[in-house]
C-alpha cells in the first residue's frame, strides 16, 4: 500500500511513548512548582530534576525510544495488564519527540546558568504544554513541526 | 512566590494547554476548499505506487497525502485512505514522502504532516486537509465528487 515502507525500522507498541509523557507530564508541574518556590533548596531541587529530565531525553533522542527507563517501565508493568497492541508504530516519531524534549530541556539549563531568574520554570511550562498535547490529546510533535523546522533549515537532513 | 500566586500561574498555564488541545482536535482533519486549484503534475510528484510510477488520477478522485519519517498519523492516514481506496474503484491514494522533497513541500505550502490534496478526475486540487482526516471529512469530500 504504502511507498515510503521499505526502509521502515521494527514498530514499538504506540501506547508506550504516551505512558513516558505522562510521567514527563507529572515531573514538569513537579519542577515547575519548585522552580517558582522562594526556598533556594526547593530551586536547586527543580534544577536537578530538569537536568535528570534532560538526561531521559538524551537517552530517548539518541539510543531510541525502546532503550528509554520508561520504556522498560512501560513493559514490566504496564503492558502486561493492556495485552497486545492492535498496531505497532514507526519509533522514529517519538525519538523526534525526544530531542525536541532535550532540546527544550537542554534551553532552559542553560538560560538559569546565565542567571534568567524563571528559566528552569519556562522550560517546565513548555514540557507540560507538550507533554499534555502528547498524552491526552494525542498532539504529535513529529507531524506538527518537524517539516516546517526541516524547511526553514533549522534543522539538517536526517 | 507565594503558593497561591503559583497555583494561579499553573492553572491558566493548563487551562490555555487544554483549549489550544481542543481548539487543534476541531480543526485538525477538517476540509479547506480550494479555489481555482492546480493541476497537480505527476509528473513532478512522481509519486511511487506499488513500486511503479503513478502516471494516471483516479477516475474520479485521487487523494494526494504528504508524509514525513517522523510523523505517527501518516500512518494511521494511509491506512484510512487506503481502505477508502479500496472500498471505491474510483478513487486512488498516493503517499509522497516529501522528508527529503523540501522543493515539493514548498510547492505545495506543506507545514505540517499529513496534508492531503483532495483532487478531481482531472487532476486539480478542489480540497485540502491539514491533519489526520476525519473519517466523516473524507465521506464528504467523495460525496462532492460523485463518488458513491
Amino acid at each position: 500500500m504504502s511507498t515510503a515502507n521499505e526502509t521502515k525500522p521494527v514498530g514499538i507498541d504506540p501506547r508506550g511513548p504516551r505512558f513516558g509523557a505522562t510521567i514527563t507530564n507529572v515531573l514538569s508541574i513537579v519542577i515547575f512548582f519548585l522552580a517558582l518556590d522562594s526556598d533556594p533548596i526547593n530551586q536547586s531541587a527543580a534544577y536537578l530534576l530538569l537536568v535528570l529530565a534532560a538526561a531521559l531525553f538524551a537517552v530517548g533522542a539518541f539510543f531510541g525510544t525502546s532503550s528509554h527507563p520508561y520504556a522498560w517501565l512501560y513493559k514490566k508493568l504496564v503492558r502486561p495488564r493492556l495485552g497486545a497492541p492492535k498496531e505497532l508504530e514507526d519509533p522514529r516519531p517519538p525519538q523526534f519527540a525526544q530531542a525536541v524534549g532535550l532540546f527544550v530541556a537542554a534551553v532552559g539549563i542553560v538560560l538559569q546558568a546565565v542567571g534568567v531568574t524563571y528559566g528552569v520554570a519556562i522550560a517546565a511550562a513548555a514540557l507540560f504544554v507538550a507533554t499534555t498535547l502528547q498524552a491526552y490529546f494525542a498532539y504529535c510533535l513529529g507531524c506538527q513541526i518537524y517539516l516546517a523546522l526541516k524547511r526553514s533549515g533549522i534543522i539538517r537532513a536526517s | 512566590m507565594p503558593l497561591e500566586v503559583k497555583l494561579v500561574l499553573f492553572v491558566a498555564l493548563a487551562l490555555l494547554t487544554i483549549a489550544a488541545g481542543l481548539i487543534w482536535k476541531a480543526r485538525s482533519g477538517s476540509a479547506n476548499s480550494v479555489k481555482a486549484g492546480e493541476s497537480v503534475d505527476l509528473g513532478k510528484l512522481k509519486a511511487v505506487k506499488d513500486g511503479a510510477p503513478v502516471s494516471q488520477f483516479g477516475h474520479k478522485v485521487t487523494f494526494v497525502q504528504f508524509s514525513t519519517e517522523v510523523c505517527a498519523q501518516c500512518r494511521q492516514t494511509a491506512r484510512l485512505l487506503g481502505e477508502v481506496e479500496a472500498k471505491h474503484k474510483d478513487v486512488l491514494h498516493l503517499e509522497v514522502d516529501v522528508t527529503n522533497r523540501l522543493e515539493l513541500a514548498a510547492h505545495f505550502k506543506v507545514l505540517q504532516t499529513p496534508t492531503t490534496l483532495v483532487l478531481d478526475s482531472t487532476g486539480r486540487v478542489r480540497s485540502r486537509i491539514g491533519g489526520a482526516p476525519k473519517p466523516n471529512v473524507i465521506a464528504q469530500e467523495l460525496e462532492k465528487l460523485e463518488v458513491n
